[in-house]
């Protein structure tokens, strides 16, 4: 065991540790890292944020790397081992180069300073390099070696060979994120999931954002199972109990509204003062005031009945007269179900939470094929929500909604909320894990496929093609970089072809195992010795020859059990395209690679760590503070 | 102000499996978990360091909570076997043993950690597939015609926890009691989704075991015993209604706000003469039986009363839906309405039954009802636990045979003869195997010896007497040996073996369980249908339980790494 502390330390070192963490998990061979949160959940996890984030790491440089980490698979959900690799390799690479040939034109007071700037320069030109050249690179050098499988191929049919190499994708992301074992299975059942979600709209990643936005309220965790209980299952699932006997009721279509508020008149709101008995005209008792809300009350369900509204949904608990009139009436009812819930099933049904009782018009009631209760498991337990009865909603037909459209007088509205309906049939995913901390890994990483997979197809804006343009886009990140694109000691784009400039495909894949890493690395190589040749610049070490071989030490590392395989990985990669070693995504490789470079950037921009000391009360202060240093180190 | 703390850097270690602190951690449990398996298990004592109450069990659902560990490795484990338990409350210790057996055995053959869990994961999927294939030579179809295999499973439960301290005829009462109140649970009339009642268990102490009986309809408490002996004058069937709300005279649902009462205004009084107009309905209505599930006021008791009328407050939320189902009843919740007719229900037949301190009123249904009470008596507190727990469980039990008719055989043959059929249908197909997850064969065999040791070694835990564990060599079912038996006699002391369905004879052989045999195919059982196993294990929960465990175990073989935050 070993206690994590490091009061100071250089770059180099900081990264160094956190690159022996991440290499139990990485690659092929790699396995879980457990660890346990301050509330003494324990939880599973071979994602490196997770890893990474869960160290809680003191050292200010160290904290930073982390945050850049996080920021950067927030929004592709991949990638964050690599990250930590390619950062420590960089790092490695810079401070090796700048060592050898310190800065000379200007005057330092010392060694180490020179060698800082040295180092400083370096990066930034990196940064700059990348940021120019990275994109035209790749898609001319590297992306050719792959495929691009379009987003419309894929959700054409079930079988086309899209949707194999789709599935070979997630495969081997799920390979790295949960190992071995099972992803085949769950990168199966992802797959069926886009299936069953993919016509959500014309917009090809439309569905791959709706999603990511839903994630929460699609999928319901329930431990204790084995993971291969994992399934889709039909309808929206609410993790909530019936609070009223669920009645047996066949009729179709079921109405059900949903309310944001309580449906008994709630009389006195915090702050009022009901005056009982003043001795006014009329002898008014609080007897009086309460057979009122219940009177008012008795009507609402009288005209939910009338309107043939047979489920009741609320954000709120209600109170007991409510929930009994409400099964007198024969209505069932669902309350405390969660704002995610309900805002995904106002999407799917198209209708509208009711927030003022007295005004509840068609568009309002939403209609389902079925509603029914779903035992996740054999027992139902009153305090665990994803055991109790939960009812599943809905897929409005085009045809229910004429039958609405006959009783109620509001044709034409009607019809104009629910023609841009999306038609889909909505599925819940169901997943299964031995333990709560199993079940919450594989929810994760069924998510960070799903952004992997977006950040896979976004598509490019149709006016911008070049990288500084996209990344702006994706991320504020590069925003103020912009200044050192004018840095003109890197080599120019003269050696690519101006007019035919490619453009890097959505949905661009490139078999695993260090093909990416090796096929840009010999463009780089190639690049550097094109420069050299026609350029006399001032520098000795090109750039894209220091990126070029901090690429190799992610293959290096893939491959660490067997050199052997190393070598012969790397002279085949001109070779046919395969599959043999799994799939991955180009433009989550190139995005990695431009956070990485930004991270180095930042990180080397830091020249002092001035360690204030406060009293323990102001902790929060300090905090902030840090914030600030940070986002100054990276704007 | 939350307070705020400096987080401190978080402990971590390398390679947990190597650890020797883990490795002790985990050998203690194994040890610990090995002795509260079977019949014939060692009991714990669980009593907490300020002197609370003292739990006896060999229940993995009671006993895995209380150990608590630093070590979130253990955790992990216990947390799975946990959910496990909590989803099909059977087949725990199995769980552990199976899964904590694998990680030690996979350690100590020296394989690399992602090859032993990929042998891991297709050894489970082979025996899932014999388990639930047809040609199982380990699985009994459950007849529901008769209640013999019902009760033989219940009676192997129950007989599983030595902590009840129940006799032979003790045993084979409960187990008979559970199996009635569980068909008691299964509507006659089946139309469409079948839905299954519920079996309301009261606990008496400090009577017999033998006492404990099943009541069709519910009991409930009377706390106040106001016992009227005799209903008859009471018109069949019984008018009731159910109140869900407090009658208590308290307005709740007006909001947060404040209610300012001038001088010479009785509130209460008006509360309680809306309380008493509700309770003239409900006389002029006829009903015979008021029930509440908060608390009634007393004035509203005394007049219902007068009118001779049963008042049964404070019956507490988990008995209102067993209430509504028996009766009929739609729970009532407004003061100020008239009661809709349909909102009573009706009883066919009240009366008053008296078990020791406690007296209750026993409701009984008009019609068929899924409802049934159960009655369980015993000498202490203790053992009235453990036998509730036991009761609960084999319900449980029962009800997911409803959904898959088998069981397995107990006494240890199932897990023998899964072994012994894995170790041969692997040796025949070793080099594809060994291609498909890429190792080596040897890998592969190794692999193959570990998970079907582990599946012995829980077998062998059935055994605390020091005797010894046998196999024979024709259907791989488990034997005894008790220890002081020597070799020669053993055709004659053997009898029958584990699940009492094979029985010795001299052309049998046998082997010793941690001794090597050479692979055959273990042979089903058929024919002679007049043998009945006397010990029978759960079919879902077993097959769930050895899932659960490989991949409990493969999960921690694949830790690399711990990081644990202290804070």
């Amino acid at each position: 065991m070993c206690s994590f502390f490091c009061p100071f330390m250089s770059h180099g070192s900081v990264v160094g540790v956190l690159e022996a963490v991440i290499l139990r998990s990485f690659g092929p061979e790699g396995g879980q890292v457990l660890f346990t949160r301050d509330t003494g959940q324990a939880m599973l996890s071979r994602s490196g944020t997770h890893i990474l984030r869960a160290l809680h790491l003191e050292h200010p440089l160290a904290r930073m790397v982390v945050e850049c980490v996080w920021k950067h698979s927030t929004v592709t959900g991949d990638g964050s081992k690599t990250f930590i690799l390619l950062l420590a390799s960089l790092l490695r690479k810079i401070h090796t180069t700048a060592s050898r040939e310190p800065h000379v034109s200007h005057s330092y007071n010392s060694l180490e300073a020179a060698e800082a700037a040295t180092a400083r320069h370096l990066a930034d030109k990196l940064l700059a390099f990348a940021l120019k050249e990275l994109d035209d690179l790749i898609a001319m050098e590297v992306a050719p070696h792959g495929r691009c499988v379009s987003w419309e191929d894929f959700t054409a049919e079930m079988h086309s060979p899209a949707n194999h190499y789709v599935q070979k994708l997630l495969a081997s992301f799920f390979h790295m994120r949960l190992g071995y074992v099972h992803c085949a299975f769950i990168s199966e059942l992802t797959c069926e999931l886009l299936n069953h979600w993919k016509c959500i709209d014309n917009l090809p990643y439309f569905a791959l954002q709706f999603l990511k936005d839903n994630f929460p309220a699609i999928h319901t965790p329930v431990s204790g199972f084995p993971i291969t209980s994992s399934r889709l299952i039909e309808g929206q699932v609410i993790h909530r109990d019936f609070a009223t006997p669920y009645p047996q009721t066949d009729h179709q279509p079921i109405k059900a509204v949903v309310f944001t508020g309580y449906l008994q008149p709630r009389l006195l709101n915090t702050g009022d003062v009901l005056e009982v008995g003043c001795g006014g005209t009329e002898e008014r008792s609080i007897v009086d005031f309460s057979a009122w809300t219940e009177r008012s009350l008795q009507c609402l369900i009288a005209n939910l009945q009338s309107l043939g509204v047979s489920v009741l949904l609320s954000v709120v608990k209600q109170s007991a007269a409510v929930l009994a009139l409400a099964t007198q009436a024969e209505m069932c009812f669902v309350d405390c179900v969660s704002e995610d819930e309900l805002s995904l099933f106002a999407q799917l049904s198209g209708a509208t939470p009711i927030s003022d009782c007295w005004r509840i018009e068609p568009e309002h009631i939403a209609e389902l094929t079925f509603c029914r209760p779903i035992l996740l498991g054999p027992h139902r337990y009153e305090n665990m929500p994803f055991f109790s009865l939960t009812c599943k909603a809905t897929h409005l037909h085009a045809k229910n909604y004429l039958g609405t459209i006959h009783t109620s007088h509001l044709q034409t509205l009607v019809a104009d909320v629910f023609i841009i309906r999306v038609k889909v049939k909505p599925y819940s995913l169901i997943i299964c894990g031995s333990g709560e901390g199993q079940t919450d890994q594989y929810a994760c990483a069924f998510q960070d496929a799903i952004r992997m997979l977006f950040t896979t197809w976004e598509p490019i804006p149709a006016t911008g093609t070049t990288a500084a343009k996209r990344t702006v886009q994706s991320d504020k990140r590069t925003s103020s970089y912009t200044h050192v694109l004018t840095d003109s000691s890197t080599c120019t784009s003269s050696n690519l072809n101006p007019l035919h400039k490619c453009v890097l495909q959505p949905g661009c894949i490139m078999p695993a195992g260090g093909t990416f890493e090796f096929l840009l690395h010999h463009a780089l190589l190639k690049l550097s010795h094109s420069c050299s040749a026609s350029n006399d610049t001032n520098i000795g070490v090109p750039v894209s020859r220091l990126l070029a071989s901090a690429l190799l030490s992610v293959p290096k590392q893939i491959y660490s059990h067997s050199p052997g395989q190393f070598l012969q990985t790397r002279t085949r990669h001109n070779a046919i395209f395969t599959q043999d070693m799994g799939l991955e995504s180009v433009s989550c490789k190139y995005e990695l690679l431009l956070a990485v470079l930004q991270c180095v950037t930042s990180l080397l921009r830091v020249d002092t760590i001035l360690r204030t000391h406060t009293a323990l009360h102001t902790q929060s202060l300090a905090d902030t503070s840090w914030e600030s240093t940070e986002d100054e180190a990276e704007n | 102000m939350s307070r705020l703390d400096k987080k401190s850097p978080s402990l971590c270690t390398d390679r947990p499996l190597d650890n020797t602190d883990i490795s002790n951690k985990l050998n203690l449990l194994r040890q610990l978990l090995k002795s509260c398996f079977g019949p014939t298990a060692r009991l714990k004592q669980v009593h907490n360091n300020i002197g609370g109450h003292v739990v006896t069990t060999s229940s993995s659902s009671v006993l895995l909570p209380v150990i608590s560990s630093s070590q979130p490795f253990i955790n992990l484990i216990k947390a799975s076997i946990l959910n496990h338990v909590s989803r099909f409350s059977d087949c725990g210790l199995f769980a552990a043993i199976f899964c904590l057996a694998l990680i030690e055995q996979a350690k100590r053959s020296g394989l690399r950690g992602n090859v032993s869990i990929r042998v891991n994961k297709h050894l489970l999927a082979l025996c899932s597939g014999y388990l639930q294939g047809e040609d199982c030579g380990c699985k009994v179809k459950l007849d529901f015609c008769s209640s013999h295999n019902l009760i033989t499973l219940a009676r192997s439960i129950v007989s599983s926890k030595p902590a009840c301290v129940l006799t032979e005829q003790e045993t084979l009462h409960i187990s008979k009691l559970a199996v009635q109140a569980f068909l008691l649970t299964v509507p006659c009339s089946s139309s469409g989704t079948v839905s299954l009642g519920k079996i309301v268990t009261v606990s008496v102490e400090g009577y017999s075991v033998l006492t404990s009986v099943v009541f069709p309809g519910l009991l409930v408490d009377m706390p106040d015993g106001l016992c009227l002996t005799k209903f008859d004058y009471l018109s069949n069937p019984i008018r009731m209604v159910l109140f869900s709300t407090s009658l208590a005279g308290d307005l709740s649902d007006l909001g947060d706000g404040m209610i300012e009462v001038h001088a010479g205004v009785d509130t209460e009084s008006q509360i309680l003469d809306q309380l008493l107009e509700l309770g003239k309905q409900v006389v002029d209505d006829e009903v015979k039986l008021f029930v509440c599930q908060k608390v009634v006021h007393p004035v509203l008791q005394q007049y219902l009363r007068s009118h001779g009328i049963i008042v049964v407050e404070r019956v507490g939320i988990t008995i209102m839906e067993p209430l509504t189902q028996l009766t009929d009843a739609q729970p009532v919740a407004t003061l100020h309405t008239k009661i809709p007719s349909k909102a009573y229900g009706k009883v066919r037949e009240l009366s008053m039954k008296q078990f020791g301190s406690k007296t209750m009123l026993h409701l009984q249904p008009l019609g068929e009802s899924v409802i049934c009470t159960l009655l369980l008596c015993h000498r202490n507190e203790t053992m009235l636990s453990e036998l509730k727990v036991v009761c609960q469980k084999t319900e449980h039990v029962l009800r997911l045979t409803l959904r898959e008719p088998s069981a397995l055989l107990g006494g240890g043959c199932t897990e023998t003869h899964l072994a012994a059929y894995v170790r041969h249908k692997s040796k025949n197909e070793a080099p594809e195997a060994a291609s498909v997850l890429g190792c080596s064969q040897t890998e592969y065999l190794l692999g193959v010896e570990v998970f079907c040791r582990s599946l012995e070694f829980v077998a062998k835990a059935l055994q605390h007497d020091g005797g010894n564990s046998l196999i024979d060599l024709t259907h791989a079912h488990h034997w005894t040996l008790p220890a002081d038996v020597l070799e020669e006699h053993m055709e004659d002391s053997l009898g029958f073996c584990g699940c009492g369905l094979v029985e010795s004879s001299p052309s049998r052989k046998w082997t010793f369980l941690d001794t090597k045999y050479t692979e055959f195919l273990p042979l089903a059982l058929v024919g002679d249908s007049r043998v009945q196993p006397r010990v029978l294990d759960s079919f879902t929960a077993k097959l769930s339980a050895l899932q659960v465990a490989t991949e409990t175990a493969n999960l921690a073989l694949d830790v690399r790494y711990i990081i644990q935050d202290v804070n």
